[in-house]
C-alpha cells in the first residue's frame, strides 16, 4: 500500500504498536480519526496526554494514583491493619467491586518468574516488608493469581513475613453456579482441602 | 461424535476431493500412489491442524502450489454439524477455523473426536525417545479424565520455571534459597500427574496384553516407570535433596518429566530389542487398549486412522483385528486391495483415486 501523507503513516505506525492492534486495524482506526470531528479526535489526544501526565503510582501501595497517594490509601475510612497483595493495578478493581474488602492494597507489579527474569528485587516485595515492619498491620492477604508464578510469589511472601504478621491466601475453589462434574481435578482438590463446616 | 465428510482442496496429490464417511469401519482402497495416506492425512489435518507425517505443515502444499486446505464435517452428540477447516499457505501461514471463525486449540479440541493414528512413521512412538510416550500417555489421560487434562501443562510450566532459575544459578546469578518456592511448585504439580499416569497405565495394561496377544506379540506388557513417586511432600523433599546436583547441571535432574512408559515383550524392551513387526504390533495394541478403555468409560472414542495395517498381518489376525474394531467408534483403514481386507470391513468402501469434485464455489 502507499503510505499516504507522512502524519497519517506515523499515526498508523503508533497505533499498530498497541496490544492487539495489527497493521490493518491501525489503518482503520487512523482513517476513522481522520474523518471524525476535530473535538472528538482531540479529546482522545488530550485523554492520552492527561493520563500520562497525571496518573502515577501511589507512594504507599503502588496502585495507580492521581497524586502522591491513591484514592484507597487516602481514604481514612479504610481498615489500615489489613493489606491485600495483588500482582497488577488491574487486580484491585475486581476486588473492590466485591465490596467485601475494606483494607488497603499492595501492588507488586508482577509475579516472580525466572523464565522472564523477574526476581524479588524487580517487584515491590521489599516495600511490602517495610510497610509491615513499620507496624500497625495485623493481616496480609495474598491475592496473587492462582497460577504457577502467582502461587510461587505468594509462597515467597508468606515465608518472608512468617512470624511477623498473620498471612492469609485467597481460597481456591469452585466457581459459583458451576457443575462439580466439569471442575478440573486440581481446583476440586483445593476446594475439598479448603472446605468449611456449615454453622 | 462422527466425522461425516472430509474434503481436501488441495492437499499433496489430492486436488478437490470430497469423501462422505459413515459410522463404523470405512475401508479406503486403491492401488499404491493414489492418495490413500494423503486422504487420512487430510482428515487428521482438518481435525487437529497438524500432520502426523511431518512437522512442517508446508509439506502439505501440492507441488507448485501456494496453499493446502482440508475441511472436515463433524456431527456432535446433539446432531449438530460443525465445519473444521485447516489451511496452510506459503504467504499467510496457517489457520484453523471452526464454522468459519478462528478458535483456540482447546475450543477446537472439544468440537472434534480425539484422533489416534497408526502409520509406519508412527513407530517412533515405540522406538523413539520417552518424551513421545509421555506426551501420548498424557493425551490419553486428558481423553479419559477431562478434569485431569491440565495436569501436563501445569507441570510443564512449573518445571520450566524451576529450570530457568537453575540455569541462572548455574551461571552464578541469584540465590539458591529462591529454589524453595519452585521446589514446592514443581512438587505440587508433579504428584497429581504421576498419580494420573499410574492410574492410566493400570487402566490400559490388561487390554494391552490381550490385544498384543491377538496380534501375535508374546507376553506384551505395558509398564509405567515413574522417576519420582509419592506424595507432594515426598517429591518436594526429593527435589531438595538433589538441589546441588541440579544447580551444577542447570536443570531439574529428577521428576515426572523423565518418566518412561515401557512397552515390553517377554520381559524385553520393544524399544531396544523389538523387530519392526513386534513394534508395529505393540503400537496397534496400545491404540486398541486406549480405545477400549475410552469405550468402557463411555468417553468420546477416538477416531482411528489405520494406514496400511493389513499388509503385514496374516488372514487370521486381520479377522481378529476387524472384530475388535466392530464394537463402536469410527475407523478408517487403508489397503491396496480388497483381498487383504476381511469382509466385515467392506460394508463402507471409499475407492481411490476418487472422482474429483466439480470445481464449484471455493
Amino acid at each position: 500500500m502507499s503510505d499516504g501523507p507522512a502524519p497519517l503513516a506515523r499515526l498508523v505506525a503508533e497505533l499498530s504498536r498497541l496490544p492487539g492492534i495489527g497493521q490493518r486495524t491501525a489503518q482503520r482506526l487512523a482513517f476513522h480519526l481522520l474523518r471524525a470531528p476535530d473535538e472528538e479526535a482531540f479529546a482522545l489526544g488530550d485523554a492520552i496526554r492527561e493520563v500520562k501526565e497525571k496518573v502515577g503510582l501511589c507512594e504507599e501501595c503502588f496502585n495507580l494514583a492521581e497524586g502522591p497517594l491513591c484514592r484507597i490509601c487516602g481514604d481514612q475510612n479504610r481498615d489500615r491493619a489489613t493489606i491485600c497483595v495483588v500482582e497488577e493495578p488491574s487486580d484491585v478493581i475486581p476486588i473492590e467491586r466485591t465490596h467485601e474488602y475494606r483494607g488497603l492494597y499492595h501492588v507488586l507489579g508482577g509475579a516472580l518468574s525466572p523464565i522472564d527474569g523477574v526476581d524479588a528485587e524487580d517487584l515491590k516485595i521489599g516495600e511490602l516488608r517495610r510497610r509491615v515492619e513499620r507496624g500497625g498491620v495485623s493481616e496480609v492477604v495474598l491475592a496473587t493469581n492462582p497460577t504457577t508464578t502467582g502461587e510461587a510469589t505468594a509462597l515467597h511472601i508468606a515465608e518472608m513475613l512468617r512470624g511477623q504478621v498473620t498471612v492469609t491466601r485467597l481460597a481456591s475453589g469452585l466457581p459459583v453456579g458451576a457443575d462439580l462434574e466439569h471442575a478440573d481435578e486440581v481446583t476440586l482438590g483445593k476446594a475439598l482441602a479448603g472446605r468449611r463446616s456449615l454453622e | 461424535m462422527l466425522v461425516t465428510a472430509i474434503e481436501a482442496r488441495p492437499l499433496r496429490s489430492l486436488d478437490r476431493v470430497r469423501v462422505e464417511l459413515a459410522p463404523g469401519i470405512v475401508s479406503v482402497i486403491g492401488p499404491n500412489g493414489t492418495g490413500k495416506t494423503n486422504l487420512i492425512e487430510a482428515l487428521y489435518f482438518a481435525l487437529t491442524g497438524r500432520s502426523f507425517r511431518t512437522s512442517d505443515r508446508r509439506d502439505l502444499i501440492p507441488f507448485g502450489g501456494s496453499l493446502a486446505r482440508a475441511e472436515a464435517t463433524v456431527r456432535d452428540e446433539d446432531g449438530i454439524e460443525h465445519q473444521l477447516l485447516a489451511a496452510v499457505s506459503r504467504s499467510e501461514g496457517r489457520r484453523h477455523l471452526i464454522d468459519g471463525s478462528p478458535a483456540d486449540p482447546a475450543t477446537i479440541a472439544r468440537a472434534r473426536p480425539p484422533v489416534a493414528v497408526f502409520a509406519p512413521d508412527r513407530l517412533t512412538l515405540v522406538k523413539g525417545p520417552p518424551a513421545e510416550r509421555r506426551a501420548h500417555l498424557d493425551g490419553f489421560i486428558a481423553a479419559r479424565w477431562p478434569a485431569r487434562a491440565e495436569l501436563r501443562k501445569r507441570f510443564g510450566q512449573a518445571v520450566a520455571q524451576r529450570n530457568a532459575l537453575l540455569s541462572r544459578l548455574a551461571a552464578g546469578y541469584g540465590s539458591p534459597a529462591d529454589l524453595g518456592i519452585w521446589d514446592s511448585g514443581m512438587a505440587e504439580a508433579a504428584a497429581p500427574l504421576v498419580e494420573a499416569r499410574a492410574e492410566a497405565v493400570a487402566d490400559l495394561a490388561t487390554a494391552f496384553n490381550e490385544a498384543a496377544t491377538e496380534l501375535g506379540l508374546d507376553e506384551g506388557a505395558l509398564e509405567y516407570a515413574p522417576r519420582a513417586a509419592g506424595s507432594t511432600e515426598e517429591i518436594r523433599a526429593g527435589l531438595e535433596e538433589r538441589r546441588e546436583q541440579d544447580i551444577r547441571l542447570g536443570r531439574s535432574s529428577w521428576g515426572p518429566h523423565l518418566d518412561e512408559l515401557k512397552l515390553n515383550s517377554a520381559g524385553r524392551s520393544l524399544r531396544r530389542f523389538g523387530s519392526q513387526g513386534q513394534q508395529r504390533a505393540a503400537l496397534l495394541a496400545l491404540l486398541f487398549a486406549e480405545r477400549q478403555a475410552l469405550l468402557e468409560a463411555r468417553r468420546v472414542v477416538p477416531l482411528l486412522l489405520l494406514d496400511d495395517v493389513m499388509s503385514e498381518l496374516d488372514p487370521g489376525r486381520r479377522e481378529r483385528l476387524v472384530n475388535r474394531l466392530g464394537d463402536g467408534g469410527q475407523v478408517l483403514i487403508t489397503a491396496a486391495d480388497e483381498e487383504s481386507v476381511p469382509v466385515a470391513a467392506l460394508e463402507t468402501v471409499v475407492r481411490m483415486p476418487p472422482p474429483q469434485t466439480e470445481s464449484a464455489a471455493p
